[in-house]
């Protein structure tokens, strides 16, 4: 190789490398890669067509949104795509948190229409506090006695959330106790503080109990955030004094709005407070201010086309996907049917996975990551359970139906079809992405931030309460939203274990018979009339899918948020 | 740290904290466990009430059995495997090679603008519901390949497959693309290095040094496919058939049932026999090995190319 002169031959040929062959291999992978993407978005636009109908309005009502909603919109997209992206992710913040917020409203108000009474709302929540007061109280006084602890830890919610167990669970103890040779069964239930508030003889009216419970605590969350970015405990007062005049202004607003003051107290929580937190600080950081227009621009185009078309005259599309779909029961007839008892489902469906999976989910990614030794006996049960996690990621949907059916229908012998149930089965099938992602998010803590708390003197334990878990909360989060969107979307477990066809009436107990939003969709999919075909099924993925979007993209806009820093 | 503080008592530690950092440790590591024990129950349960089909059936006329007949008692698993066979081909036949080919693109020609727009874009796909996809196949593409001009029925097994396929598309790609990214830049140079273009570089040296990622993934995805119940549950129709060897052609346009409809359609039908019900169980036990098996296979296969990149 250290030869000078050049006399090596030139074993090429001289003419030029021909690019053709690898120019068209590139251009078939990015075919391949557009398929998938191209074929789907094809599928949903003819399922958005038979939803909305939108052909079926007359050309002056498109023409009239087109030029005050799209065209302005449009406009500024391209614009922050171009000029000003800061603006445009003020944008998109400021657009999708009303709409998550609007949600979060709908979600309580279904819940207090369907599930529980205000004042139970208000006896759930005062027993928790007391119960974590009891906890924390405990801690305080007696920071050392770790047993005692435990004691409170279980027995505080018992005392003021549960009570003994009821009487169909008698049987559990007066079994548990003749297993033991002891004759005993509890035969007076003694309740709790839950239910001693559910009995006083008096109590204060609805509009003060939901202020108190759920407006004043979001009111003093945010307030304590903004005093804590100003570093000015007026800024925070103001905020919480502004929250709970804009919510009491409900009490006339609200019946005049048609929606309750109920109503608006909720919006004024979920909307309101965090849209005006977001807002005030992009005006006060200077950055991005411009992104506000986007909103604006929307309602406005939205009033003023509205206006217009009145005075017009022009009528809107047919859509199936309209108020009347979200609000009703499905019917035999198309036209009236709808989908929100199967949406109360789903949405109780998911309290239950979120109970059953986050704990045991985060649990298990903890001890995996945190605690696992790599050696030894319990090394090698360690990567059992790695092993095993990942291939039950894997085991089809159908199967966790037929564990279900087995385990929570045949031997606990809870109703077929209850929500319960499916919210266990699907829970279970979920659990390992629960776990997987969990690890993932602890993983990337810097290890070094665990030496620094190790440093301090800090137990295990503690750094992991205090450093790690704070720091994984983020992607813990992102990971447990996406599971869930798996789950409200699953509908083979459903089926297994009989949740309804159709129900008329939304169901009010965990131990109810419901339908969910796939199972009533699956339902919808063997009729044959081509009003169901192409207009109510339609529909309904409609509303699945737009769920499942303000899910993903509320994950998403969460990991960005804390991926940057 | 001023003078008068009395020297703090480091070394102790409070009463009790041993104590509790040990439950805390034992509560966790029950939380890990309990994932070995859905496995163990799912084995079981499984097990319990297919055991009891399998002494009233004799194993070898359900797994050779040629017919499927709920009302007739008859339970050959044949026909059943039929279905699924047609779906794992049909979808794999789509999947692999438009996911490979997205995994090459993906990771060797993309401009980070564009792998920013496609890879999320590409989870989409894995991420909608599958009864989604059912409804697009039963409404919307069956009555699209008939305009084309295929001679399908409402119900045939070719609608859901390409279904399938499309939704299997996303797990073969990242995998892949995966295997791909972690085949050290230093090999590429190299072949860089010999005069070899970028076509050959990719299809001569990153293609073959990813052969066991790229081959894991697929028998992940085919482990999905063989799983997959609501597309064909919506779309498949409920006719358990034999394969037409004869005329292969022919059993695109039919309908089929897989095992996983099969299951789903004993559950829910009107009057079905105690021995009926307990051959869900059998279907389903026969299901889960499979897919277990495949997974672990794949799982296997993962870890060894990873071993050999680090």
């Amino acid at each position: 190789m250290a030869t000078t002169e050049p006399d090596v031959d030139w074993h090429g040929d001289d003419s030029s490398v021909n690019h053709l062959r690898g120019r068209a291999f590139e251009a078939t992978c990015l075919a391949a890669t557009a398929f998938g993407l191209v074929s789907v978005l094809l599928l949903l636009l003819f399922v958005a067509n038979d939803a909305f109908r939108p052909l079926s309005a007359d050309g002056g009502w498109l023409l009239t949104y087109a030029a005050t909603v799209l065209a302005p919109l449009a406009a500024l997209a391209v614009y922050y795509y171009r000029l000003d992206e800061p603006a445009g992710e003020v944008a998109y913040v400021t657009s999708g948190l009303p709409v998550v917020g609007v949600l979060l409203t709908g979600g309580f108000a279904v819940m207090f229409i369907e599930l529980l009474s205000i004042l139970e709302w208000f006896a759930l929540v005062t027993s928790l506090v007391a119960a974590g007061g009891l906890i924390v109280a405990h801690g305080r006084l007696r920071p050392n006695a770790a047993l005692e602890r435990l004691v409170v830890l279980f027995g505080a919610p018992v005392v003021t959330v549960l009570g003994t167990p009821p009487a169909q669970f008698n049987w559990l103890v007066t079994d548990l106790a003749a297993a033991l040779g002891v004759d005993f069964g509890l035969y007076h239930r003694v309740i709790s503080l839950r239910e001693v508030l559910l009995r006083l003889p008096y109590v204060p009216t609805n509009w003060l109990l939901l202020l108190g419970t759920l407006v004043a605590p979001l009111a003093v969350a945010g307030g304590v955030f903004i005093a804590r970015r100003r570093d000015s405990r007026r800024a925070g007062f103001a905020v919480v004094g502004a929250t709970l005049v804009g919510a009491l202004a409900g009490l006339v607003t609200g019946p005049a709005l048609g929606i309750g003051y109920g109503g608006w107290m909720l919006l004024v929580a979920f909307v309101a407070l965090p849209v005006g937190i977001y807002v005030e600080g992009v005006v006060r950081r200077r950055e991005g201010v411009r992104g506000l227009a986007f909103p604006v621009i929307a309602v406005l185009g939205v009033a003023v086309g509205s206006v217009v078309v009145d005075a017009a005259g022009f009528a809107g599309p047919d859509s199936w996907l309209d108020w009347g779909f979200l609000t009703s029961a499905t019917s035999r007839t198309a036209a009236d049917a709808g989908i929100y008892p199967a949406m109360v489902g789903s949405i109780m469906m998911i309290i239950v996975i979120v109970l059953a999976t986050f704990p045991v989910g985060v649990g298990a990614a903890i001890y995996l990551e945190e605690y696992a030794p790599s050696e030894g006996p319990m090394g090698k049960f360690v990567t059992l359970v790695e092993i095993n996690i990942g291939n039950l990621a894997g085991v089809p949907s159908v199967v966790y139906g037929l564990l279900g059916l087995a385990l929570f229908i045949r031997i606990v012998q809870w109703p077929q079809g209850s929500i319960v149930v499916a919210g266990l089965a699907v829970g279970l099938l979920i659990l390992p992405i629960v776990i997987i992602s969990a690890q993932e998010a602890i993983r990337s803590v810097p290890d070094s931030f665990r030496q620094a708390s190790y440093g301090m003197g800090a137990t295990r334990w503690q750094t992991i309460r205090q450093v790690v878990l704070p720091e994984a909360l983020p992607g813990i989060l992102t990971g447990t939203i996406l599971a869930l969107g798996r789950a409200i979307g699953e509908t083979a477990p459903l089926l297994m274990i009989g949740a309804a066809a159709s129900v008329r009436l939304a169901p009010n107990g965990f131990f109810d018979v419901a339908s969910m939003m796939p199972r009533q969709i699956y339902s919808w999919s063997s009729e044959l009339e081509p009003a169901f075909r192409h207009g109510v099924l339609a529909a309904g993925v409609i509303t699945l899918l737009a769920v499942l979007l303000v899910m993903n993209a509320t994950a998403i806009v969460i990991r960005n948020r804390y991926q940057r820093e | 740290m001023s003078a008068e503080t009395p020297e703090p008592d480091i070394t102790s530690r409070p009463h009790g904290r041993a104590a509790r950092e040990r439950m805390y440790r034992y509560v966790l590591l029950l939380c890990a466990a309990l994932s070995i024990l859905v496995t163990i129950s799912i084995v079981a349960l499984l097990a319990r009430d297919a055991i009891t089909f399998f002494t009233l059936v004799n194993p070898l006329d359900f797994f050779g059995g040629t017919e499927f007949l709920l009302s007739r008692n008859v339970y050959g698993l044949l026909p059943l495997l039929s279905g699924t066979l047609l779906v794992t081909v049909i979808s794999a036949l789509i999947a692999l090679p438009t996911g490979v080919a997205a995994a090459v693109y993906l990771s060797e020609y993309a401009s980070d603008r564009m792998r920013s727009v496609l890879k999320p874009g590409l989870e989409v796909l894995a991420g909608i519901p599958t009864v989604v996809y059912g409804i697009f196949a039963l409404v919307y593409v069956t009555p699209f390949l008939r305009t084309i001009g295929l001679p399908v029925n409402t119900f045939n097994i070719l609608s859901p497959s390409i279904m399938v396929g499309i939704m299997i598309i996303p797990m073969v790609s990242s995998l892949s693309e995966d295997a791909m990214s972690s085949v050290p830049d230093s090999l590429r140079r190299a072949g860089y290095g010999m005069g070899a273009t970028k076509f050959e570089v990719t299809t001569g040296v990153v293609l073959p040094a990813a052969a066991s990622g790229i081959f894991s993934s697929f028998i992940l995805a085919l482990s999905r496919a063989i799983g997959e119940t609501m597309i064909v549950v919506v779309a498949a129709g409920s006719q358990p058939r034999m394969l037409n060897l004869a005329e292969p052609l022919q059993n695109l346009w039919q309908g089929f049932q897989p095992m996983t409809a099969a299951m789903v359609q004993i559950n829910s039908a009107d009057s079905v026999s105690q021995l009926g019900f307990s051959s869900m169980f059998a279907i389903g036990l026969t299901l889960f090995a499979i897919t277990f098996l495949l997974n672990l296979v794949s799982n296997r296969i993962a870890a060894r190319y990873r071993e050999e990149y680090e």
